[in-house]
């Protein structure tokens, strides 16, 4: 089987804190799977360690078969990613930061397209020609959105997506990873929205101080049923 | 590439939009041609008070016409007579003036004891001194890592702060290839503004046009890019804006004034200098004891040196002018060892810092350039040798007059030797500054990458 994420006996270490221990993990194209957990559950150093941001104390990850340590360029290639709060150049407005990141990907895009891709992302007309510095939370995270489609990425990592949007905007983004996957991006989601991975989840996964406690299938659980599970991994 | 230069043309527009940054450039372009100005300026001041010398020294002819109407003792001239022995600066002395607001650029000489006339100067006002020169040269070394610093010391550090690294370094681009456009764009303004301010000032002094020119563009641009190769260091430790900030300045601080007063304290101790009012006292009181000994001694003394005089009469009356002159000139030769030492000293002293000047490139910079203008200590001390050359030859046209006792005339003015002296680059210290530059600037930059590779970016 060839997985698009893969994370092998993936572990990381500070000084002072065992981050992840032994991760292991496979991911296939068109999944959604979620990670859910605490504040330092493991989840953001997850998603680091396979946007290469941070070197594993041992183990490896993998994106489209490739290894993150041994191609930290080529990996990006095939990642889009968003973060929690999705940081601009504050003096350009949403279209010049969307052409840049889109250039820095490799993509040559036309005004028209450009305009498209942020519409799609839900930002107002009237915001796309505004400086960033004048947005809200929201609106960045739209921009960020949009840059993360344009890419035409194979995997998606989301470290909190939703966080800063409004209900209908989050309703709108799911609707956008439900379409991504049915295309065949594969979505790794880091949240603490039970719900929102219930409705766009293929599987969740349960971290815990550093450690993928369950994985489940979504379609196997309701809302309640997967709440009840990640609140008595929570309390134990 | 493409990328490279897509991160670099962003990096204008975000130059564009830090109105601080593209004030604090204008700013320093004007401090830099207000420096070329003042470079100028005073090299024209000077070199107007030159060409007034020899309008004094006319006068000074026309006065003892007067005063001396017809055929002269030749004694009596050379007591009145001035003359002068003058330093004119090279174009470039505008753009790097070096030593020449200290030391004296001419010297009033008289037929007397030479001595105490070299080091008889005009009085600087000591407010001016400490001060320093406002030229170009001072705006390259001492500002130009200011701005080096204002435009560096967040080169990562704010976007990290802002949080806008984790979305670009998310991009298949290398931190390599971000922190090089960052610092090519910057290095690109920065050079831009001194290579600007080097033509215009090359221009305004009407340099000859020679190698000189590429040699100064080098040490600037060198000089530049070991502040960018520092900035590098100092990037790559992944620390916060502040951080580097403080620490840039504090590298300003130590290399460019801690370091330079240091290595002056110490090369004043390990090369002492005796003081050159202590050489005008004993030559002063040398020849104020001659006209106390007996003036047989006196010439027998001045005879073992210059025996072409010795068959001249002896002297029985009071005074003459040729026993004058002659204890004059013992009085210079009783401190001959004291001021080769002196100038010695100073040479040994100049010649330790240049040593020692890799320790501190500001030191290293401010020399080659004073060098390359021909304004530095080597350069003075070859006009004092000039100098005291020209005195040699004032003694051996007047000595015929005061031994064969021949009459001055109004005739022998056009014949008395005038002097001249230009100042030369000293293009051996320029090129080894240049050199030395080129030494310090892969230094920084091979600890810059070393450190960047050890610790890849990261962009939390």
């Amino acid at each position: 089987m060839n997985y698009i994420l893969e994370a092998r006996d993936l572990r990381k270490e500070y000084p002072n804190k065992l981050a992840l221990q032994g991760l292991n993990l496979q991911i296939e194209p068109g999944e959604v799977f979620c990670l859910l957990g605490q504040n330092g559950a493991g989840k953001s150093t997850t998603i680091n360690l396979f946007l290469g941001f941070i070197a594993p104390t041992s183990g490896a990850a993998f994106v489209n078969g490739l290894e993150v340590a041994l191609n930290p360029l080529k990996i990006k290639e095939h990642l889009a990613y968003i973060p929690e709060n999705v940081m601009l150049y504050p003096h350009l407005t949403g279209l010049e930061n969307l052409a840049l990141f889109s250039s820095l990907a490799g993509f040559k895009y036309k005004e028209a397209e450009l305009l498209d891709y942020l519409h799609h992302a839900g930002l107002p007309a009237e915001a796309v020609r505004r400086r960033v510095g004048t947005y809200s939370k929201g609106m960045r995270q739209k921009v960020g959105i949009a840059i993360a489609v344009a890419k035409h990425a194979k995997v998606l990592l989301l470290d909190e997506p939703t966080s800063g949007l409004d209900p209908k905007a989050s309703n709108e983004f799911s609707q956008l990873l439900t379409q991504l996957s049915a295309e065949g991006t594969a979505v790794l989601m880091a949240t603490h929205d039970i719900f929102r991975a219930k409705e766009v989840g293929t599987r969740v996964g349960i971290m815990r101080e550093g450690e993928l406690v369950d994985v489940r299938p979504t379609a196997a659980l309701n809302a309640q049923e997967l709440e009840q599970l990640y609140l008595t991994y929570m309390h134990n | 590439m493409r990328i490279f230069w897509l991160l670099f043309s962003y990096e204008w527009r975000h130059f564009r939009a830090a109105k601080g940054l593209v004030l604090l450039c204008a700013l320093l372009l004007l401090t830099g041609l207000y420096g070329i100005y003042y470079g100028t300026t005073e090299i024209e001041r000077q070199r107007q008070h030159l060409t007034t010398l020899p309008e004094l020294t006319r006068r000074n002819v026309e006065e003892l016409k007067v005063k001396f109407p017809g055929p002269a003792d030749a004694g009596d001239i050379g007591y009145y007579h001035t003359t002068y022995a003058v330093h004119h600066p090279d174009a470039w002395a505008a753009l790097s003036l070096g030593q020449r607001d200290v030391n004296p650029y001419y010297v009033k000489l008289r037929l007397l004891g030479l001595q105490n006339q070299l080091y008889a100067t005009d009085n600087t006002n000591p407010m001016k001194v400490l001060s320093g020169n406002f030229d170009l040269a001072f705006v390259l070394v001492y500002l130009f890592p200011l701005l080096i610093i204002a435009l560096s010391f967040n080169l990562l550090s704010s976007e990290r702060e802002e949080g806008i690294l984790t979305l670009l370094l998310a991009q298949p681009v290398s931190s390599g290839v971000v922190v090089g456009a960052k610092l090519a764009f910057r290095l690109a303004v920065v050079l831009g503004l001194a290579w600007l301010l080097s033509v215009v000032g090359m221009l305004w002094a009407q340099v000859p046009l020679d190698g000189r020119m590429v040699t100064w563009l080098g040490l600037s641009t060198l000089y530049c890019l070991f502040w960018f190769g520092v900035a590098l260091i100092i990037t790559a430790l992944q620390r916060t804006s502040a951080f580097n900030a403080v620490t840039l300045l504090g590298v300003w601080l130590l290399l460019v004034v801690l370091v330079p007063s240091l290595l002056n304290l110490g090369v004043a101790a390990a090369r002492p200098v005796p003081q050159g009012i202590e050489l005008t006292i004993k030559q002063r009181e040398e020849i104020h004891a001659g006209w106390d000994r007996p003036k047989t001694q006196t010439m027998n003394r001045f005879f073992a040196l210059y025996p072409q005089w010795r068959d001249t009469a002896t002297i029985r009356e009071r005074f003459v002018w040729r026993w004058y002159y002659a204890f004059q000139h013992l009085g210079d030769l009783a401190v001959a060892k004291q001021a080769a030492a002196y100038a010695n000293g100073l040479q040994q002293r100049y010649d330790l810092v240049e040593k020692l000047n890799l320790l501190s490139p500001a030191i290293n910079a401010q020399s080659s350039l004073n060098a390359l203008a021909g304004t530095d200590l080597p350069t003075h001390l070859k006009f004092q040798r000039s100098a005291t050359a020209y005195h040699d030859a004032l003694r051996a046209f007047y000595y015929p007059f005061l031994f064969r006792k021949v009459e001055f005339t109004h005739a022998d003015y056009a014949q008395e030797p005038t002097h001249t002296f230009t100042s030369q680059p000293e293009l051996d210290t320029a090129l080894r500054g240049l050199g030395k530059l080129l030494l310090s600037v892969g230094g920084v930059f091979a600890a810059g990458l070393l450190l960047l590779r050890a610790r890849p970016i990261n962009p939390r």
